[in-house]
């Protein structure tokens, strides 16, 4: 069985922003949610300035499905982290427990106040049916089901993001390291905090 | 072109026409500029506006193991089994007390002392609502998962947010009109070491002033801990805000938020316990004590035997 892994290559993002863009506009998302992020770091400072795209990596443990106190988490055989906006209650536990800040809240409840959790499926939809309406008014669209790469890496200009089993995604990671000629081939940027042991 | 034509042609209304095409131009061009975002100032609204959608992301990841493990170890291991065994425990040694000791009874008929005012009275009656409201909707959050999640639990958090403003609309007066009687004294230490007469069935002149010293314990942490609930509350419900002042502590935003999560649940232990334990001694363990938040007077029997250095001071005066 594949293991899905997410993977970006901090020496080729050039902080275009298309992902983040993609996925907005794939899944229709609400004014001021991006379910992926890009971050530059060490702006300005020559040798040192990368930028990386950030999203839910998918971990091994999730510890956002450990905290929720309603269990509206699951983890589905390739690895991929799903959670049931209809069991979600938008406490913000799931936030304070990623390590990569990907759970978000769009105040959309009464009066502006916080409402349910949203974020990165990998494309893989939620508990609904496969490519009903609701699944994709409620969580996107549904790619994985369709065989499609995952928007973001699907548009990634410099094949910075890459996703797909962890083998594969691996094997690209470390023929790009020795190509470059520098660098030590460890293991891909945030992957041993997502995916330990 | 077209529109200077139609002037000349019909004379008389060109202010008008001039005007209105004017207006066209102005407006719309004023709408374009409001309406098309410049290239910098959308990315400065990109990373200013949140302090968990920026480079701190990076600074974040790097540094979860400062609070973010933290709070997963508690919250999966501690939080819901400590809350689940204090409130256990203070059920449990209550219905002991009820079956093995019983209520007090005290005698309603004699003098009465007007004790509490109605705005004392209102001002408590408000906070009680507030946490008739926050502490059970708190317990279907912790517990959230056994009623399915939902629109259930969801809606529970909202009214725990109402209740809080409830709260806080009555914490402030209650720690100023009880602040003096609630100061700590000798009376305290006393009562503490007969266990305020609770494990006697006999009737005895308990020392305490106006409040004796479990409801001293319990008028500090429902004030200074409720101020503390409503802080951690807050950060956690705005999530993402920009406060200088906490800035200064040279926390990130999430780890505030952690912080806040990790405190919240802890003290919101000590408040259920004590919540539960001064609903059993008002409503079941001294028979008839609810009457005087009701009405304001207390019966002289009870308040010579729960409160004498207070019931000597009154008899003093008189």
């Amino acid at each position: 069985m594949a293991r899905m892994k997410f993977y970006c290559d901090e020496g080729r993002c050039i902080e275009c922003n298309g992902c983040t863009v993609a996925c907005e506009e794939a899944h229709e998302l609400p004014v001021g949610i991006s379910r992926r992020k890009v971050v530059t770091v060490n702006e300005g400072i020559e040798g040192q300035e990368f930028s990386v795209s950030v999203a839910c990596m998918h971990c091994t443990d999730a510890p956002c499905e450990q905290v929720c106190p309603v269990d509206c988490f699951y983890i589905r055989a390739d690895g991929i982290v799903l959670h049931d906006k209809e069991k979600c209650i938008g406490c913000g536990y799931c936030l304070y427990a990623c390590p990569f800040g990907a759970p978000q809240f769009p105040r959309d409840g009464a009066f502006g106040t916080r409402g349910v959790m949203d974020k990165c499926t990998m494309c893989a939809g939620g508990p609904e049916p496969t490519n009903s309406p609701k699944e994709r008014e409620l969580y996107g669209q549904n790619r994985i089901a369709e065989g499609k790469v995952p928007m973001c890496a699907a548009v990634c200009s410099t094949n910075a993001l890459i996703v797909g089993d962890e083998v594969e995604v691996a094997n690209i990671y470390r023929k790009r390291v020795m190509s470059r000629g520098k660098g030590v081939i460890g293991v891909p940027y945030g992957w041993s905090t997502a995916y330990k042991g | 072109m077209a529109g200077v034509q139609l002037i000349k042609v019909k004379g008389l209304p060109m202010k008008k026409l001039l005007l209105f095409l004017f207006g066209i131009v102005f407006l719309n061009a004023r709408e374009f500029i409001g309406k098309v975002p410049l290239v910098e100032s959308a990315k400065e609204v990109h990373f200013t506006g949140s302090h968990l959608n920026s480079p701190e992301l990076l600074h974040n990841i790097l540094h979860y193991q400062d609070w973010g493990e933290l709070f997963v170890y508690l919250q999966v291991h501690w939080f819901r089994l400590l809350f689940s065994a204090v409130t256990v425990a203070v059920l449990v040694i209550f219905l002991l007390h009820y079956l093995v000791i019983g209520p007090k009874v005290f005698s309603h008929d004699g003098r009465k002392f007007y004790i509490f005012s109605l705005f004392q009275r209102a001002i408590h009656w408000i906070a009680a609502l507030s946490f008739i409201i926050i502490v059970p909707t708190g317990f279907m959050m912790i517990y959230g998962k056994y009623l399915g999640g939902g629109d259930l639990v969801l809606n529970a958090r909202y009214l725990h947010d109402i209740g809080a403003v409830i709260f806080l609309v009555s914490v402030i007066p209650m720690f100023l009109m009880w602040l003096i009687p609630m100061l700590p004294t000798i009376d305290d230490i006393k009562w503490l070491f007969i266990a305020g007469g609770y494990l006697t069935k006999k009737k005895i002149e308990v020392p305490a002033g106006k409040f004796n010293a479990g409801q001293k314990l319990w008028f500090w942490l429902a004030t200074l801990g409720g101020f503390v609930m409503i802080i951690s509350g807050a950060v956690m419900y705005f999530q993402d805000f920009d406060i200088t002042l906490l800035k200064s502590l040279n926390l990130d935003q999430i780890d505030i938020d952690r912080i806040a999560a990790i405190v919240h649940n802890f003290l919101g232990v000590a408040i259920a316990a004590l919540f539960i334990t001064h609903l059993y001694m008002s409503v079941f363990a001294i028979k008839g004590s609810l009457d005087s938040m009701k009405s304001g007077y207390k019966s002289e029997d009870e308040l010579k035997h729960l409160h004498s250095s207070f019931y000597k001071k009154l008899i003093g005066k008189k």
